[in-house]
């Protein structure tokens, strides 16, 4: 049984990243701005999760120049959709195929997504060794990962 | 002190993960589905009234003349440009930034419904120019070219392994087959409760599609 979270992906901002690529067919790649109007995301903020991500192998960054325009694509890889699968795994292991209200949240995306949730009860999961990204601190800039936005 | 896996320190736990989880991947799929089911529900209601308008006023005609009169002409044209408004904005909106081979599939399947779409209705022309007979003409536009155009759309849906859109369009083949029987006023009633039925198939389909859960099984 997996009740291991994959610390990547268990981050809001990220989690929503990672889902929203894994709704396209597999091979399908979507531009950085249009990812970034679905999550509502700053530039800034959505370059530096996808770069973890891309690190870790999760998605693939691609840049294409068309005369003077730019443009930035990503899709998930097939590393990163068997990592989502693991993570949801995971997540029904750990809620125990009980009523959680997974599909009735408590919290909106964008509540959960701010950061302005409340605690829910329900089944605590086990303690573990498999800590979540502590804080989710930003890294240092690093240039050539991900390319930069482009409209 | 122990750590708990997924809670504590973001106080992001399991719970909420899985309601991210599943909301962030419904409304992307909202997002990315070119024909949502209300799209669909409203073709079911545009086919009850435009083939019910096409039924109401051929159903009194004795002799048959096949003439269908103007207002109901005017509402399916209307009606029928919504349609196609809304699809072709429901398809540029879930295309916005998408790329890949499954996009260009998907473009190419687009082609070719349109285009089977208007050859199966241009064909009706050079029948109504010949004048053939008023109840060869009553059958032939509410069925013909339905079940050409529903079976063209099940063998190119299939091929792409499109299979709810294979579905659908062969339950317009069917319909508008059945519809054959129902005599040149009839079958235009038939056609548009077939049509209906189908659509909102389809529509009841892809909002269960879309809406389920990637956590609960």
């Amino acid at each position: 049984m997996t009740t291991e979270l994959d610390p990547l992906i268990h981050v809001p901002t990220r989690l929503k990243i990672v889902a929203t690529l894994a709704a396209l067919p597999d091979g399908d790649a979507l531009s950085f701005t249009r990812l970034q109007d679905m999550l509502a995301l700053t530039p800034g903020n959505l370059i530096i999760q996808l770069r973890k991500l891309e690190d870790a192998g999760y998605i693939s960054s691609t840049k294409t120049r068309n005369g003077s325009a730019r443009k930035t694509t990503v899709a998930l890889t097939g590393q990163g959709r068997a990592a989502l699968r693991d993570y949801t795994q995971a997540l029904r292991d750990l809620l125990g195929g009980l009523d959680t209200g997974a599909t009735s949240p408590d919290n909106t995306v964008d509540e959960i997504s701010a950061g302005n949730t409340k605690p829910k009860r329900g089944p605590r999961p086990r303690p573990g060794r498999n800590h979540p990204d502590p804080a989710d601190p930003a890294p240092p800039e690093r240039p050539g990962l991900l390319p930069g936005p482009a409209r | 002190m122990d750590h708990i896996p997924g809670t504590a320190r973001d106080g992001f736990d399991p719970g909420q993960a899985a309601a991210l989880l599943d909301q962030a991947t419904r409304r992307a799929r909202r997002q990315f589905t070119p024909l949502s089911p209300l799209l669909f529900t409203y073709r079911a209601v545009v086919a009850l009234v435009v083939f019910g308008g096409f039924w109401l006023s051929v159903r009194g005609q004795h002799p048959y003349t096949g003439h269908i009169s103007g207002w109901a002409i005017a509402v399916a044209v209307v009606l029928a440009a919504i349609n196609i408004g809304w699809t072709a904005w429901g398809i540029g909106r879930a295309g916005t930034g998408v790329s890949g081979p499954a996009q260009r599939k998907w473009q190419a399947w687009t082609g070719i419904m349109t285009a089977a779409w208007i050859i199966g209705y241009a064909v009706t022309a050079p029948l109504y120019h010949a004048g053939v007979s008023h109840p060869v003409w009553g059958l032939y536009p509410a069925s013909a070219p339905l079940l050409m155009i529903g079976l063209a759309g099940a063998a190119v849906a299939a091929a792409f392994r499109y299979w709810p859109l294979a579905g659908t369009a062969l339950g317009i083949a069917v319909a508008a087959a059945a519809a054959g029987f129902g005599g040149p006023a009839g079958s235009w009633l038939i056609t548009g409760i077939g049509l209906c039925a189908v659509c909102l198939g389809i529509a009841t389909f892809t909002a269960w599609r879309q809406r389920r859960s990637m956590v609960r099984p």
